[in-house]
């Protein structure tokens, strides 16, 4: 729980993943924000998940070939190098606090989340919850700065998503290879995120 | 139900400096007729598929490898069209393995992608650039017969799509699209969109101030076309290219946006125009 706190400071509070192009294009709205989360777990969620179960069931081994190919997914550069950025101060910290092997290269987020619950010994399932219920509760705190979202209707949102993160995290039949995701309008947010007069967020 | 296959094979001729198409197989409704030159000593090759477009059950097959320096470009003749499959037929699947040899250069440019109300179709590309090797390789996909009222109503297009430089994956896409049940019109996914494009621009090996350059050009086309109907946007891959990106409205700009990119970065990496296939368009 400490690990998957919003507090855990490692940055996450400043990254938006192209929420903040995509209601400043008025491409997002409170209304939709329901629907649009909860197809953000169908596709980029079955994503990072499949690879933070990855992570936990390999740790260090092929740790390279994992971040790799989990980058190589990742179009938009913002968003990449946002969950590298998190990854490698998550690690660091997990490191500091915890000790345990490094296995060193440039892990992105979700991976070093799933090395972590593997060196912690927590169950694989329980892991990938804890990642994924994270993961949305940072965009839900990202969209109560960029949209009239109040605190009451963002704990609902988060609450309501609570089955299909379970889902997603049970999902392990996805396999690596075949894990994909279809975000084009999230992705393409995050690629003209930099051309944005104003900037809250970093990506 | 067929099994097309066409084996190609670009190579540079070192006495004419022109590069040759050798046919190494190739088998209906797939066919090729000749290889037309090009300025700077390329190849044009055109896609032909005799039936007129993808059946269910085809299972269609394009193995492409251009040789150390050779230069190919390749297009189709049309627009692939997917037809409508029964229920009980197994899905049309098309298969494309690519290999760009040390320095050669691959120009991918086919026409959209349709995909007909109730068809089921499988795309899976793998695409190995050698170091120096290059790429430009665009692809469409419209929501279907748009005329007709067809907007999403395929059953399933499964598209993959894996890019590596020098050993390195620098872009996997893979996309399991079943609109009746993950509805495309989602903000996560198309939002009011309904035509995507991608268009990578790979050189592999190539510094990074290059590329920094290229985004910033690119940027700025990026920029100009861009309009409520259409938008462009950009991005580094994490190696060895960019990846640049379309989601519109309609098909209308697509193609002549393309272009305009293809023009910038083709000039930019090698000093050359973007010749635009000779077809009929």
């Amino acid at each position: 729980m400490h690990l998957a706190d919003s507090a855990l400071p490692i940055g996450s509070a400043a990254h938006s993943f192209g929420l903040e192009s995509l209601v400043a294009e008025e491409l997002l709205t409170v209304d939709a924000l329901g629907g649009f989360l909860h197809d953000c777990l169908e596709e980029s969620g079955m994503l990072e998940g499949a690879f933070c179960r990855a992570a936990h069931n390999t740790g260090a081994a092929r740790w390279t070939e994992l971040n790799e190919l989990l980058s190589a997914r990742k179009p938009a550069r913002e968003s990449r190098l946002a969950g590298l950025a998190l990854g490698r101060r998550f690690m660091q910290l997990f490191l500091a606090m915890e000790g345990g092997y490094d296995p060193g290269g440039e892990p992105h987020y979700c991976t070093a989340f799933g090395y972590a619950g593997r060196a912690l010994g927590i169950e694989e399932a329980v892991t990938v919850s804890a990642y994924l219920h994270q993961s949305m509760s940072a965009l839900i705190s990202a969209c109560q700065r960029l949209l009239p979202l109040g605190q009451q209707r963002a704990a609902r949102l988060l609450w309501d998503l609570k089955p299909a993160i379970v889902e997603a995290a049970r999902a392990n039949h996805v396999e690596l290879h075949a894990a994909g995701s279809f975000t084009p309008l999230v992705e393409m947010a995050s690629m003209r995120h930099v051309a944005l007069a104003t900037r809250l967020f970093i990506s | 139900m067929s099994t097309g296959h066409l084996a190609l094979e670009f190579a540079l001729d070192t006495g004419t400096s022109r590069t040759v198409l050798r046919i190494n197989e190739q088998r209906q409704p797939l066919k090729v007729v000749r290889a037309f030159d090009l300025d700077a000593g390329a190849a044009l090759v055109h896609i032909h598929n005799l039936s007129g477009g993808v059946l269910a059950g085809d299972r269609l097959s394009l193995d492409l490898t251009v040789g150390p320096r050779a230069s190919a470009q390749l297009t189709s003749t049309g627009a692939t069209r997917v037809y409508r499959s029964r229920p009980s037929a197994p899905p049309a699947e098309f298969s494309i393995r690519v290999r760009v040899c040390q320095d050669g250069l691959l120009e991918y440019l086919p026409d959209p992608l349709i995909p007909f109300a109730g068809c089921h179709y499988a795309q899976h590309t793998e695409v190995e650039l050698e170091d120096g090797a290059g790429l430009f390789w665009w692809e469409t996909i419209a929501p279907g017969r748009e005329a007709r009222g067809e907007v999403f109503s395929y059953d399933a297009l499964e598209l993959s799509f894996r890019l590596q430089a020098g050993g390195l994956p620098v872009a996997i896409e893979r996309s399991d699209l079943d609109p009746a049940v993950r509805p495309l019109s989602s903000a996560a996914r198309l939002g009011p969109y309904r035509y995507f494009s991608s268009f990578y621009i790979c050189r592999a090996g190539t510094d990074a101030n290059t590329w920094r350059d290229l985004e910033t050009s690119l940027r700025e086309v990026a920029q100009q076309l861009s309009s409520p109907v259409i938008i462009w946007g950009l991005s580094a891959l994490p190696a060895h290219g960019i990846v640049v990106r379309a989601l519109s409205l309609n098909g209308r700009e697509i193609a002549s946006g393309l272009v305009a990119f293809w023009r910038v970065a083709k000039q930019l990496l090698y000093g050359r125009d973007a010749v635009i296939p000779r077809k009929i368009y």
